[in-house]
């Protein structure tokens, strides 16, 4: 990447997010907002500085959670979507399952979940997993699916075994629509642990943090707990995007960028 | 000495549609050899039938005199579609066949970089293909095929989707390649031009059924030029096919 690239890939989104705390703030002084009803951008960005000491330990706990809950999410999407593509089958089966596990309503099944694990990590790690592993199956699925016809046919024609079409042809191809699924997981993960901790909150975490600034009517505090919790799911949707420009050089590189061992162990 | 390819009385029907009606022929070795017809005319399935993709109804295939009807694993192949991996180099796309039948060796790695460098591509080894133009990814895919080492290559409309300036460059180059490697070549295409240009033989196929109607000799000497194409020889030829395909025509 050249520097112009790499100053519209960083400098565009930037302006985006600016754009839209100036439109925030314009809206609070154009209709002169009190600060307990909704603050300005700066006013919540000033409690998010005032609380730092206690809400940083909490937003560790958060990503702590976000992150067992997605790469469990992200594993079992994986494995049941190429379990599901072996045969027909399983497919059938599974297929309603999966669907049907989105349709339940997150924050009704967070309670029993939290009667069944107790009110530790473990169920915000479920939820988070819950919502990251069907973006994941889907796309991978999808992947499986869509491999072109006659790349199949040709690797018939060439006599390849049934095992290494799939290692060197199928499952690679599943690794752009992986991401995809990912970096929708990852948006979502968030949501999933804040959920998780609002209904097995024992205080000590950035939901029961802002349900307790919102009893005390400090909006401010609400608000910069918000920005920060959306702070954590953009850290994670550009993690996930780095990964993928980091592992799927053919899409946006020229020439293979050859590790040591890379070359003759195929 | 045995034919190279020899396909006998074949047929394959499609529920009501016969695809392919008992189509006999065979192929000596180092031979170039060309198929053309109108689309339906069965082409695809006599290649499907020789490549082992589809087991015909009747009759047999051998390659070498060893029958191999219904298997694949025997033939090089290739399509108007490149096929090449996104996440394969060019060279590890030219091993691809390796990779998928036993494991890339270091002797295909260094089968695949002289093949590259001989044949225009040694200045893309470790390129993707998404950074290659149409002509050089198709060079890319017949360098894979080469590298199967089988003997019989099966190219279908190889150059069918290529500009014209792009598409002469590669008949021309393709005959370097067959002459040099001395493989065997049947060849697809609609273009009656480069049936002639680059033939031995040409087999001229109908449709509705499948069939082989004629065959021709093309006497033109080796090497071919560019020249040759506009030289009185080559017309009188194209004008038989043009004949076979079309009835009667005048020019």
């Amino acid at each position: 990447m050249n520097w112009r690239t790499s100053a519209r890939v960083v400098l565009i989104p930037v302006v985006s997010i600016l754009l839209v705390f100036l439109v925030w703030d314009l809206i609070i002084r154009i209709f002169n907002v009190e600060p307990f009803v909704a603050p300005s951008p700066g006013e919540a960005l000033g409690a998010l500085r005032d609380n730092w000491s206690t809400l940083w330990p909490l937003a560790i706990e958060t990503i702590r959670e976000t992150t067992y809950g997605f790469v469990l999410g992200a594993v079992l999407g994986f494995v049941l979507a190429v379990a599901m593509a072996q045969t027909r089958i399983v497919q059938g089966l599974v297929y309603p399952v999966l669907i049907s596990s989105q349709a339940v309503p997150i924050i009704a099944i967070a309670a029993p979940l939290v009667i069944l694990l107790g009110f530790g990590i473990w169920p915000k790690i479920v939820i988070v997993a819950w919502i990251v592993f069907f973006p994941v199956a889907v796309s991978v699925l999808d992947g499986l699916a869509n491999v072109d016809e006659d790349l199949l046919k040709l690797a018939h024609v060439m006599g390849g075994t049934r095992s290494r079409v799939f290692l060197k042809i199928r499952l690679p191809a599943t690794v752009s629509p992986l991401y995809s699924g990912l970096k929708i997981g990852a948006t979502y993960a968030v949501t999933g642990a804040i959920i998780g901790e609002l209904v097995a909150s024992t205080g000590d975490s950035l939901a029961g943090f802002q349900r307790n600034a919102n009893s005390s009517l400090d909006t401010p505090a609400v608000w910069g707990t918000t920005i920060l919790m959306t702070a954590i799911g953009i850290g994670w949707f550009l993690l996930v995007m780095t990964f993928e420009r980091l592992t799927t050089p053919w899409r946006t590189r020229n020439t293979v960028r050859r590790l040591p061992f890379s070359r003759h162990n195929d | 000495m045995t034919a190279k390819l020899a396909v006998n009385e074949c047929t394959k029907t499609f529920g009501p549609t016969v695809a392919l009606a008992s189509t006999t022929l065979a192929i000596e070795p180092g031979e170039f050899v060309s198929l053309v017809g109108p689309s339906g005319c069965g082409k695809s399935t006599l290649f499907n039938v020789v490549s082992g993709l589809l087991r015909p109804d009747n009759g047999r295939v051998e390659i070498d005199g060893v029958d191999v009807t219904g298997h694949s694993g025997h033939v090089g192949y290739m399509l108007q579609k490149d096929l090449l991996i996104p996440w394969r180099s060019v060279v590890d796309n030219i091993t691809l066949g390796a990779a998928l039948t036993r494991g890339v060796t270091k002797a295909d790695q260094t089968q695949a970089v002289d093949f590259a460098r001989r044949y225009g591509l040694g200045d893309f080894l470790d390129h993707y293909p998404h950074a290659l133009s149409g002509g050089m990814r198709q060079r890319v895919a017949l360098m894979r095929t080469l590298a199967t080492n089988h003997d019989l290559l099966l190219l279908d409309e190889p150059f069918g989707a290529l500009d014209s300036q792009t598409r002469l460059e590669m008949q021309q180059w393709l005959l370097e390649v067959w002459s040099e490697t001395q493989r065997t070549v049947l060849f697809v295409t609609h273009d009656v031009d480069e049936s002639i240009f680059l033939s031995d033989r040409i087999l001229v196929m109908s449709p509705r059924p499948g069939r082989i109607v004629s065959e021709l000799v093309v006497n033109l000497p080796r090497p071919r030029t560019l020249q040759q194409m506009t030289e009185p020889d080559f017309i009188a030829v194209k004008r038989q096919i043009l004949d076979l395909l079309h009835g009667t025509v005048t020019v």
